[in-house]
């Protein structure tokens, strides 16, 4: 009986810590979402199938959760153990992924700004603040446990990406282009928040890359080119591969001739020692502030017949490349839409950029396709590549110009951008369907496709759709209110699967009706 | 300490002109604080030209002395803090002379070297947050003559607009910048739709709305109307801009210069 006892007792005290187990950071399956992108790969792509092409059509509300907060959920929640974790700039939310109830809410004075979620490692949430912080707080009750600063407001810099955790190692970068600083990214102990290795955007002098800066000034050591979106990892090559932004100063290019290494640039590091294995660079001397942040996505898919370990991104530059990853040799070069900057690509498939398109005093009229933070989408069931898309046309304006310029020596004003969601075939760039934005206003969202062949989105009208990937053609739509920020995500818990999307101030969950 | 009397001093001055105005309308204090600034940067910049700019340039980004905008000396200062002792302090022994300045000759060149970092920290992509200050005789880089031959030829402006009408003093009307952009494709007009609707009725107004489900326009009346797309047999969209839109896929860079001089003569 004291046998029993005793045993219950044990059972009871061993109801596990809704600690994020690390294997899982590798094989999340389909009731977590333990990070930026729900996995390392960042496809953004989900094996749930619960939600498919037969039921969608009703969807319906499972929860809501209001923030009661000033400001735009801008982030992607992760969930993990039942919980998710929502951020807003300087606040983060701890939300029972069943009910949609508050569980804690963490809160420092700020500023505004952007934020984009946490990172989550064991026990510990860390994120970055509009004030350059990086912070760790419990998962358990919100409490911060360290903090850390990693760029200088007042040099205008401030930090908004989620960190991405590889085993014992916290990835976190800062961001600002209006005061020269160095583009780096860090790698912090979990545990203490001190630094582990460091990675510049520019190589010090006498570095290879080095010789794509000028020699004659310093503008090198403060060349930008800043990390401020989440990267991918790919555990069995152990690297990560990041996208750098524009290089400094901004819009002028007689104070930098060259490429600018490693500046609007995709990047592969090593995770344990941040050195640099590769690099290829989308927008080379880039005048136009057309960073390469965005998501690197992996996925390993027969090229030509042959099965490759395959990187694809579409950058703010407008182009789409699909990479060797393993040495970053380009296998397709493309434009994702009308493009009139650069006259070919070079031996590397990188464009060349031609010089009438460089901002100029009176004004250059410049044609683009744009796409920003809000995350593309793999769908390994029809091979497509998914991006929410601008045609742009811009003027830039040099108002800088000449050598000595420094931070912003430029402006651009954005005459027109018409909104296109483009299906790319990854082995031709081809655009295999593409659907107009009908609206005028809204940012673009992010996108996430599923094994239930759903595609999930928003629209420019601001509704939320769900789409066959195949085709385009739209199968649910709901209009919650606004546009959304942010992009889709899915978990499954009890067997019920939950769509989510964070849409302004309130979190939206959509599943089936309950049964 | 006598640092100290003045900020009290200051603080004690502005309360008194606080309740002194306190009937006067709200922008008003703002407005002479602001002015007060302005005319604190300025003699601020007379006496940079004077003494600094030997040194530090004319606008502070630096020479033989260190560049002033990326000085973290400069960018943490509050108030005169960390400027003011270095400025009436100097350091000889590296080729910074001491100045014998009074604390609102400081704070002049305080208000200067701050409005000077704040100018360079302008961020382009928040409208409204930085002036459209781009001179008109920048952007009117091109020919009057070829602008007009333009308007009247190749473009077929013209055929909507003419520069005694509806263009009239259209270059006073705008900021340079936003009547360059404004030129290439003045948004805001919204499409105008003709919706045949099942139940054979046929109605005309500004679209609102064409999301694929519901269609929704403002009539004449301007009375908001609104349908589920399958009540809707024929929709017509046509779009006012058009024209420039198509003109936007034909422009060379010297088209638009010589286009923006000739309207800029629209005074
Ligand atoms: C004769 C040349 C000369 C003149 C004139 C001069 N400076 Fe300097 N200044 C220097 C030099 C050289 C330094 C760098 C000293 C050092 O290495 O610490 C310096 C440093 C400074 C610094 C410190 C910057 C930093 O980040 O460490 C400030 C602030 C400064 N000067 C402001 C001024 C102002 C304001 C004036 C005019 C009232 C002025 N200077 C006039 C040569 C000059």
């Amino acid at each position: 009986m004291k046998k029993l006892a005793l045993i219950l007792l044990a059972f009871a005290a061993s109801l596990p810590a809704q600690e994020l187990d690390s294997h899982k950071l590798l094989n999340p399956g389909t009731d977590s979402w333990p990070t930026f992108n729900g996995d390392y790969s960042g496809r953004r792509y989900s094996t749930l199938a619960q939600i498919n092409q037969t039921n969608v059509g009703s969807l319906t509300l499972a929860w809501a959760f209001q923030s009661r907060s000033q400001g735009s959920f801008t982030s992607m929640p992760l969930v993990v153990n039942g919980i998710m974790y929502a951020t807003l700039p300087d606040q983060v939310f701890a939300i029972d992924a069943r009910t949609g109830r508050q569980i804690w809410h963490f809160q420092r004075p700020s500023q505004g700004g952007g934020n984009r979620g946490v990172a989550m490692y064991k026990d510990r949430l860390i994120f970055t603040t509009p004030d350059a912080h990086v912070i760790c707080i419990s998962a358990r009750d919100g409490k911060q446990i360290w903090q850390i600063q990693i760029a200088d407001p007042a040099f205008k810099g401030f930090a908004s990406m989620a960190p991405l955790v590889i085993r014992d190692h916290v990835l976190v970068a800062g961001s600002g282009d209006a005061a020269d600083l160095p583009g780096f990214l860090l790698s912090l102990d979990p545990m203490t928040g001190q630094t582990q290795w460091r990675w510049d955007s520019e190589p010090k002098p006498g570095e290879p890359g080095s010789e794509t800066w000028p020699q004659d000034s310093d503008v090198m050591s403060r060349g930008g080119g800043m990390l401020w979106l989440t990267g991918t990892y790919d555990p069995e090559l152990n690297l990560t591969y990041w996208g750098t932004g524009n290089p400094h100063p901004v819009e002028n290019s007689e104070a930098r001739p060259g490429a600018n290494l490693y500046t609007c640039s995709i990047v592969a590091l090593n995770p344990d020692t941040g050195k640099l294995v590769w690099y290829f660079q989308p927008s080379p001397h880039d005048t136009h502030d057309w960073d390469t942040n965005m998501t690197p996505v992996l996925f390993d898919a027969n090229f030509k017949g042959k099965p490759r370990k395959l990187l694809a991104q579409a950058g703010k530059e407008g182009l789409f490349f699909v990479l060797d990853r393993t040495n970053g040799k380009a296998l397709v070069s493309a434009p994702l839409g009308d493009s009139d900057w650069y006259s070919g690509w070079d031996e590397r498939g990188q464009p060349i950029p031609r010089k009438e398109a460089e901002p100029q005093p009176d004004g250059a009229l410049v044609h683009s396709a744009i796409t920003l933070w809000n995350a593309p989408s793999f769908d390994p069931q029809t091979g497509l590549f998914y991006v929410n898309e601008r045609d742009w046309i811009n003027v830039y304006y040099l108002t800088i110009p000449g050598k000595k310029a420094q931070g912003w020596a430029g402006r651009d004003f954005t005459v027109v951008g018409k909104p296109f969601l483009k299906a790319l075939d990854y082995q031709t760039g081809k655009i295999k369907w593409s659907k107009e934005g009908t609206g005028r206003g809204g940012g673009s969202s992010g996108i996430l496709t599923t094994a239930g062949h759903l595609l999930f989105t928003a629209d420019t009208s601001g509704n939320l759709v769900a789409l066959d990937p195949a085709t385009g053609k739209t199968l649910w739509h709901t209009y919650p209110g606004a546009a959304m920020g942010s992009a889709p995500m899915t978990y499954e818990l009890d067997g019920r699967q939950y769509v989510v999307t964070p849409v302004e101030g309130v979190i939206y969950a959509w599943a089936l009706p309950a049964r | 300490m006598k640092k100290l009397s003045l900020m009290l001093l200051v603080i004690f001055a502005a309360a008194l002109v606080v309740r002194a105005q306190d009937d006067a309308p709200q922008g008003a204090a703002a407005a002479s604080q602001k002015q007060a600034q302005a005319e604190a940067v300025e003699r601020g910049r007379k006496q940079f030209v004077g003494t600094c700019a030997a040194c530090h340039g004319e606008d502070a980004t630096g020479g033989r002395g260190p560049d002033l905008i990326r000085s973290s000396i400069a960018r943490h200062d509050k108030g005169g803090d960390l400027l003011g002792p270095v400025i009436t302090g100097g350091r000889p022994d590296r080729g910074m002379p001491n100045f014998p300045f009074n604390d609102s000759q400081v704070g002049d060149l305080v208000a200067f070297i701050k409005a000077q970092i704040a100018l360079f920290d302008l961020h382009t992509r928040t409208p409204g947050a930085y002036p459209n200050d781009i001179p008109a005789e920048r952007l009117a880089s091109g020919s009057v003559e070829a602008g007009k031959a333009y308007f009247y030829g190749a473009g077929g402006c013209a055929k909507c607009h003419s520069p005694t009408g509806d263009l009239a003093g259209v270059a006073g009307k705008y900021t340079p910048v936003d009547l360059q952009t404004r030129l290439l494709y003045p948004a805001g007009k919204l499409p105008n739709a003709t919706v045949k609707l099942t139940s054979g009725e046929t109605l005309t107004g500004v679209l609102q709305l064409n999301d694929g489900s519901y269609v929704a326009i403002k009539d004449k009346d301007g009375w908001y109307h609104s349908w589920p797309r399958g009540a809707v047999k024929d929709l017509k969209v046509e779009d006012p801009l058009a024209a420039h839109v198509e003109l936007l896929h034909k422009y060379t860079n010297a088209d638009m210069h010589n286009l923006f001089t000739y309207l800029v003569t629209l005074k």
